[in-house]
């Protein structure tokens, strides 16, 4: 049905492909307005909102054991190891659309028939540099993709056929600039944000015309000499080189017409003696004007930041009653263990509570950001910190989901020595590094309200060969979708954090498990190293 | 402290699970933090104490730097040896703008300048410093040879491959507790000579690794260093299986008895899995150790040669 009314759509409006209108294979634009679409997954994550909460119960707690593999599909890409990474790794979320699943690795791009798995078509790119650390995923706007290459290339396909339509250049390779990030539309924009702290460089957040790839706007994620915010810095060159990336795609809140973007870690990374200050706007969430790129508030996650902590994690928008009130929110669990709550309209701090302990802190400021402890900065001989070196999550999706009113997270408890190992008054780099020593994953179910932990799970596992990323993707099937580090795909009951459901994939869960409603059947799809798995309900 | 266990129910492990932060036996990092393991560089005090005591961490040193070069693309491997001649001529001829660590003085910071990130082999380093760039200030220098030009370009590459490529980054001294004091707390409130004795089994343990190393292995040794743990499965109808465990999930645990036979038990209703954890007091020191105490611990075990 759905199927029919686009294809009569596009047949009246849309004779040429660059009308704005989607042809039958492509992105009806409304359904990115849509909060939750139940036939299409259109962007990163499933929508604007960064909730991943799903309102289909087709798959739900009392059948949930009868969920199956659909099908599987292996990414080939020759037998090479990736350049320094290793295997390929799904970090994408796939997009679906009309039957089409579009998902990426670092340098390739596939589509595959949403109900079999059937390879449609494989784009490859040839990197001359840049991170294969991961890659989030396209971004699609009629009948284009958006991809970004690990080199700063920004690059759009045909839906259709994979074929490239442009290229154009967004951040430099040879500067230690990277790009794994999924290209977000918004409007007649692309969003695309950039990665890199190996040398000190300023991050920034670009706006790009879909049709022809030219810049709009940029934000920088520091200020300008003698702007505002500026004082949070001791110079003028530390600022312009002070990091701040914008690597993990943001939300959005169409009737307030702001981006939500965490930016990531200050640099140099964990020498701050040359930046002494807050070193605004790194490690915080900023709201900015969809249409003009200004900044219209910001909330600083890692004040002074000496850790890697990048507060990208992914900043999720909710409607809740607060105090009586109905409230429009901002969620996020960020990488320095805090779970923060705001009002995103302005910024106003509701919850900040850590969701992990931690000792690198001495509590929050009167605007709800966390107070670093001067004692708890790297040392040469090793500080010890009772918090893991990644942080408390890192930018695995975590999920609201509005049934429970819980905010659920993959955590990581454990504990880490930090080194300064450049002591010079002007340090570059990273100017030291970080041990880690015991750690546990353990999902969180967090009250939006308080913060406080209303259930978890420590995962059970005792081989340490394990990794992934797992996302969490929650469903009104009274479920939750999310994994281990050996390789279980599990399905939690969302209210109390019983396992319902498992299935052993080859790989840890490395994305954001997605679900859609094709042919009236629920898909869960999942990606664990380099294999998709699509599951379904026996018939 | 002796072996510590924690007594599990398959069926009640959920809850006591969900109580936190309760059980642990192995140590993972995550993938996305791939930044992070591929920078975990902490071996040998300054090119001295590592390969003093084990010629291999040199070995190690240089395959994590070209791992973590690789993993940055930061391209080819600067040649050490014209670096090093480099490094005389730079400091002779451009420190005085640019400093003799080339991060700047009056002149620019050039570990940052596009002249010598775009540059391979010298093609831009040599004509810019041949030519000058005089609407920027900056002298030609037409008496140096192709030669030397060469040997700049290789320590400017030098210079960036020790700032950017974290995977060459050393740990300074971490030696600067105070060792009667640890030693003290090693026999005392560190209650560490309940399982371990200097003269025993840590014997000339300071020879056998650099002080980063030791810091590390003492606070919680790295997987490769942990040997699997015991593990007791009780069924329900109180029959047991002892042995080393092999895995062990939400689902599944696994083992190999005494006899060396593998057994894979489902973690059904009623089912009790014992994991002996040698490592939970040292897990549970994290919480107590202060930065002086770890220090101390730190200083005491480095004489033990």
């Amino acid at each position: 049905m759905q199927l029919r009314c686009i294809l009569l759509f596009s047949c009246c409006l849309c004779a040429s492909p660059f009308c704005g209108v989607a042809g039958a294979q492509g992105l009806d634009p409304q359904k990115l307005l849509q909060q939750d679409p139940t036939d299409t997954w259109p962007t990163y994550n499933g929508d604007y909102s960064g909730r991943r909460f799903s309102p289909l119960n087709q798959v739900q707690l009392a059948n949930v054991h009868a969920l199956s593999l659909a099908w599987m599909f292996r990414v080939r890409i020759g037998g090479a190891a990736m350049r320094g990474v290793g295997e390929p790794d799904i970090k994408s979320t796939p997009l679906m659309v009309n039957g089409i699943l579009y998902f990426t690795i670092p340098d390739h791009v596939f589509a595959l028939d949403a109900r079999t798995g059937l390879e449609l078509w494989h784009y490859v790119w040839v990197d001359k540099g840049g991170h294969l650390i991961g890659n989030r995923g396209v971004g699609m706007k009629g009948n284009w993709l958006y991809f970004l290459a690990p080199d700063g290339w920004f690059i759009s396909l045909d839906a259709q056929t994979g074929k490239e339509r442009w290229r154009k250049k967004v951040a430099d390779e040879k500067m230690q600039y990277f790009t794994t990030g999924a290209p977000m539309v918004v409007g007649n924009h692309v969003i695309v944000g950039v990665g890199g702290d190996a040398i000190d460089l300023p991050g920034y957040l670009e706006a790009r015309d879909p049709e022809t790839g030219e810049l709009q706007w940029r934000w920088n994620s520091e200020p300008r000499k003698g702007e505002p915010g500026s004082e949070t810095w001791p110079n003028e060159t530390a600022m312009v080189h002070g990091g701040g990336m914008t690597w993990l795609p943001g939300t959005y809140d169409k009737d307030l017409n702001l981006l939500y973007w965490g930016t990531g870690n200050a640099n140099p990374v964990m020498a701050g003696q040359g930046r002494n200050g807050a070193d605004l706007w790194t490690c915080s969430i900023v709201a900015l004007n969809a249409d003009t790129g200004k900044l219209a508030w910001y909330f600083q996650g890692s004040p002074h930041d000496t850790h890697d902590w990048d507060n990208t994690e992914t900043p999720v928008l909710f409607d809740s009653q607060i105090d009586g009130k109905p409230r429009k929110l901002l969620g996020q669990a960020s990488r320095n263990g805090y779970f923060f709550v705001l009002d995103r309209t302005n910024g106003e701090s509701i919850v900040s509570k850590p969701f992990v302990p931690l000792n690198w802190s001495k509590g929050i400021d009167t605007k709800g950001q966390p107070i670093p402890d001067k004692e708890r900065e790297p040392t040469t001989d090793g500080n010890l910190l009772t918090i893991y070196g990644g942080g408390g999550t890192n930018w695995m999706p975590p999920s609201y989901n509005p049934q429970t009113g819980l905010f659920y997270v993959n955590a990581v408890l454990g504990y880490s020595l930090t080194y300064l190992t450049d002591t010079s008054e002007h340090p570059e780099g990273y100017g030291g590094s970080i041990r880690n020593l015991w750690s546990q994953h353990v999902l969180e179910a967090l009250d939006h309200k308080t913060g406080e932990v209303k259930w978890s799970h420590a995962y059970t596992n005792a081989d340490a060969s394990g990794g992934g990323s797992p996302g969490i993707l929650t469903t009104a099937g009274g479920l939750l979708f999310s994994g281990d580090f050996d390789g279980n795909l599990i399905a939690f009951n969302a209210a109390n954090g019983d396992i319902v459901w498992h299935f052993p994939m080859l790989h840890a869960l490395g994305n954001g498990p997605e679900t859609y409603l094709l042919d009236e059947r629920q898909y869960v799809i999942a990606g664990g190293g380099d294999t998709l798995y699509a599951f379904a309900l026996t018939r | 402290m002796g072996p510590a266990t924690e007594n599990r129910n398959a069926h009640q492990q959920r809850a006591s699970l969900r109580t936190r932060r309760t059980y642990r036996r192995r140590h993972r990092y995550l993938a996305p933090t791939l930044f992070l393991t591929l920078c975990l560089t902490v071996v040998g005090t300054a090119r001295s104490q590592a390969q003093q005591t084990n010629p291999n961490n040199a070995q190690q040193e240089d395959s994590r730097a070209i791992r973590t070069r690789e993993f940055l693309g930061l391209g080819r491997v600067p040649d050490a040896k014209m670096a090093a001649e480099g490094s005389t001529i730079f400091g002779a001829t451009c420190g005085f703008c640019h400093g003799a660590d080339a991060r700047g003085a009056s002149g620019p910071d050039l570990l940052r300048s596009s002249v010598i990130l775009d540059d391979n082999q010298g093609e831009l380093i040599s004509a810019t410093v041949h030519n000058g760039r005089p609407a920027k200030g900056m002298p030609a220098f037409p008496s140096l040879t192709e030669e030397q030009l060469r040997d700049i370009a290789e320590y400017l590459h030098l210079q960036v491959e020790l700032s950017a490529n974290r995977g060459t980054y050393k740990a300074l001294n971490v030696v600067t507790g105070n060792a009667k004091a640890g030693e003290a707390y090693f026999n005392g409130p560190g209650q560490c000579n309940t399982c371990h004795a200097a003269t025993g089994d840590l014997a000339h343990i300071g020879s056998k690794m650099n002080p980063p190393e030791l810091q590390q292995t003492f606070l919680y040794p790295v997987a490769p260093q942990r040997s699997a743990p015991g593990v007791t499965v009780t069924f329900a109808d109180g029959r047991k299986i002892t042995g080393t465990l092999k895995h062990l999930d939400d689902f599944y645990v696994s083992l190999n008895d005494a006899g060396g036979d593998y057994h894979s038990i489902s973690l059904q209703k009623g089912i009790q899995v014992q994991v002996d954890d040698k490592l939970l007091f040292h897990r549970q020191m994290l919480d107590k150790y202060t930065n002086q105490q770890m220090h101390d611990l730190t200083a005491y075990l480095v004489t033990l040669k």
